[in-house]
């Protein structure tokens, strides 16, 4: 009898049979977390030794133990290893439709690391040292990476790129309705128009639009998939994914201000098209900001939403408050990383692990970056993780 | 057959049908002692094991990163079992109300009054206590679970949660203790 995996995660009741084990140990990952006993020792170390001892009575034993010369980046490495061999034993637990909510997560390095392997390989870089700065998290079949890097920029070149690499990564799909957006109008698909229009994206449209376009796509893709699974992963998932949304709106809004995206025919054509569909902002205030070009303007669209108000309020008192508003964005995603543990029975708390242990792995960065160039008085400038006591979150407790 | 008040008779033969009501007298009462007896072992069973399944998952996954939690958390399995072990008393106590039917011959003179009475008791007490097991075996499972994670993250919260839990199994005692006395009164008459 074939064996029909239902689409949803399931309520209470049925969760635990195909995803009760892969809960439990994302949840006993999640008391591995660096506690603040442990930042206090990490930031009172000498040098990247004491960093090292410190380190191996934490989860993250002994993971620098075959090494001699311990440097910020080896840390970061490291780190990242561990991150992955817990991500794939988490993935090799898992059952549908748990198995594909995974890859979606993975699908973001993916086009990551795609973006750095074409950005590489037009300013002429050498194809090993591109795949060693690649994502773990993001890699797929070693045969497909070695081929991206290698294409000739000629139509046949750019042809084989878009036919065989491009459309047969996971990410294909994203790659092919992008290209559809940026066809221009009046071209049909015939097979060399194809390879015309892959060249002419390549070459013109800047590297950082094509990743923020394929970053949009991913996130409304990602939210599509987690409304179907439903239950409480739609309710929290789509929450963090539209917050998510916003950010980048806001970011790609704020950093055109200086560039050929704010002129007033690109603003309601190619700026508009980077905005999610997804998020509070959306419709209403994405079409809005197509009247913006500038950060007066900007303010008065984000108004009459309170949370980005709160945070647009830290980005004009940047100069007083000496936080920027990377680091407000920052502690809003945090704060709702860690709720997203508290309900039970939902597929949550497998994006929140990923996306919070990458912040341990930047606050350890930057905690061995500041030991490393003796800048003490900058160490604490971390975002410590599940500690209720952190002066940010005291701050924003306050602040309510 | 029972009872001479039918109304209007639609056909001759011995075995038709002269109304809805009859199709609840046709049912014999040892038929409906019998799937009392059936559904109390079966709900109690699928109550409880729902229950280890969903609580034994979380145990499992969460003792790799917290090993102590291993042995406390089966209590959680036992609760679960105990909804099983109310189920198979209560089967028992019905089976033991059962009587053989009359023979065939003796038919006319059974007390079949008695009898219905006792099948319906039978019946609805293993209902009762099989559908109350079902929920308290889900309940408990699901709270187990929950109980095991928060352990596995903070030593301190077990006692408190399995104070939920305890709340949970106590609707399978509610179901037995009204299950029994309900059977109490069912006596099937010994056949004559």
């Amino acid at each position: 009898m074939p064996y029909v995996v239902p689409l949803s995660g399931g309520d209470i009741t049925s969760f635990n049979v195909h995803n009760g084990f892969p809960e439990a140990l994302v949840r006993g990952f999640r008391s591995s977390f660096l506690t603040e006993y442990d930042y206090n020792n990490l930031t009172q170390c000498e040098n990247l030794d004491d960093v090292r001892l410190n380190l191996q009575e934490t989860d993250y034993d002994q993971f620098l133990s075959s090494q001699t010369k311990v440097t910020p980046a080896l840390i970061q490495e490291k780190a990242t290893t561990k991150l992955v061999k817990e991500f794939n034993y988490l993935k090799a637990q898992a059952q549908e439709p748990l198995v594909t909510f995974m890859e979606y997560i993975q699908y973001e390095y993916m086009i990551e690391n795609v973006m750095l392997l074409l950005k590489g390989t037009l300013s002429g870089r050498n194809v090993e040292e591109l795949i060693a700065q690649c994502h773990p998290l993001g890699l797929f079949a070693p045969s497909t990476m070695k081929l991206i890097p290698m294409f000739e920029a000629s139509p046949k070149g750019y042809m084989d790129l878009y036919q065989t690499v491009l459309i047969d990564t996971p990410i294909g799909d994203y790659f092919s309705r992008f290209l559809e957006e940026h066809k221009p109008s009046g071209h049909d698909s015939a097979g060399g128009d194809d390879a015309n229009i892959v060249r002419n994206v390549l070459e013109e449209v800047e590297i950082e639009i094509i990743k923020n376009s394929l970053m949009k796509l991913y996130l409304e893709d990602f939210h599509r998939f987690c409304k179907k699974v439903g239950g409480d992963t739609a309710i929290v998932m789509c929450e963090l994914l539209e917050a998510r949304a916003d950010r980048n709106a806001i970011n790609i809004t704020l950093n055109s201000f200086n560039g050929p995206l704010n002129e007033p025919h690109m603003r309601s054509t190619d700026r508009r098209r980077l905005y999610p569909a997804i998020g509070q902002l959306y419709p209403e205030a994405t079409s809005d900001f197509t009247d913006v070009s500038d950060e007066a303007a900007l303010a008065a669209v984000l108004e009459p939403y309170p949370v980005y108000r709160e945070i647009w309020a830290v980005h004009m008192n940047e100069s007083f408050g000496n936080k920027s508003i990377d680091d407000a964005f920052y502690e809003r995603d945090v704060e709702m990383l860690e709720l997203s543990f508290e309900g039970q029975m939902h597929f949550a708390p497998f994006y929140a692990y990923i996306k919070l242990k990458e912040q341990e792995i930047r606050n350890l960065v930057w905690i061995s970056e500041c030991i490393v160039q003796r800048q003490r008085d900058e160490i604490n400038k971390f975002i410590p993780l599940f500690t209720d006591s952190a002066p940010w979150k005291v701050a924003r407790r306050a602040a309510r | 057959m029972v009872g001479t008040n039918l109304t209007q008779v639609l056909c001759d033969s011995d075995f038709c049908n002269t109304g809805w009501p009859t199709i609840l007298t046709h049912l014999s009462p040892f038929g409906w002692a019998s799937m009392g007896i059936a559904f109390t072992l079966s709900l109690s069973i699928v109550g409880a094991a729902w229950g280890i399944f969903v609580t034994g998952s979380s145990i499992m996954g969460a003792a790799i990163k917290a090993p102590r939690i291993r042995s406390k958390n089966l209590v959680s399995v036992i609760f679960c079992e105990a909804t099983a072990i109310y189920g198979v008393i209560m089967a028992i106590i019905l089976m033991g109300k059962m009587e053989d039917p009359p023979a065939s011959d003796k038919i006319e003179v059974y007390e079949w009054t008695t009898a219905y009475f006792a099948g319906y008791a039978l019946f609805t007490a293993g209902i009762g206590v099989g559908l109350t097991n079902l929920a308290s075996g889900v309940s408990v499972g699901i709270a187990g679970s929950s109980c095991a994670l928060a352990d596995a993250q903070n030593g301190s919260l077990f006692v408190k949660i399995l104070i939920v839990e305890i709340f949970a199994s106590a609707l399978g005692i509610f179901g037995i203790i009204v299950g029994i006395i309900q059977s109490n009164m069912a006596a099937f008459p010994t056949p004559p």
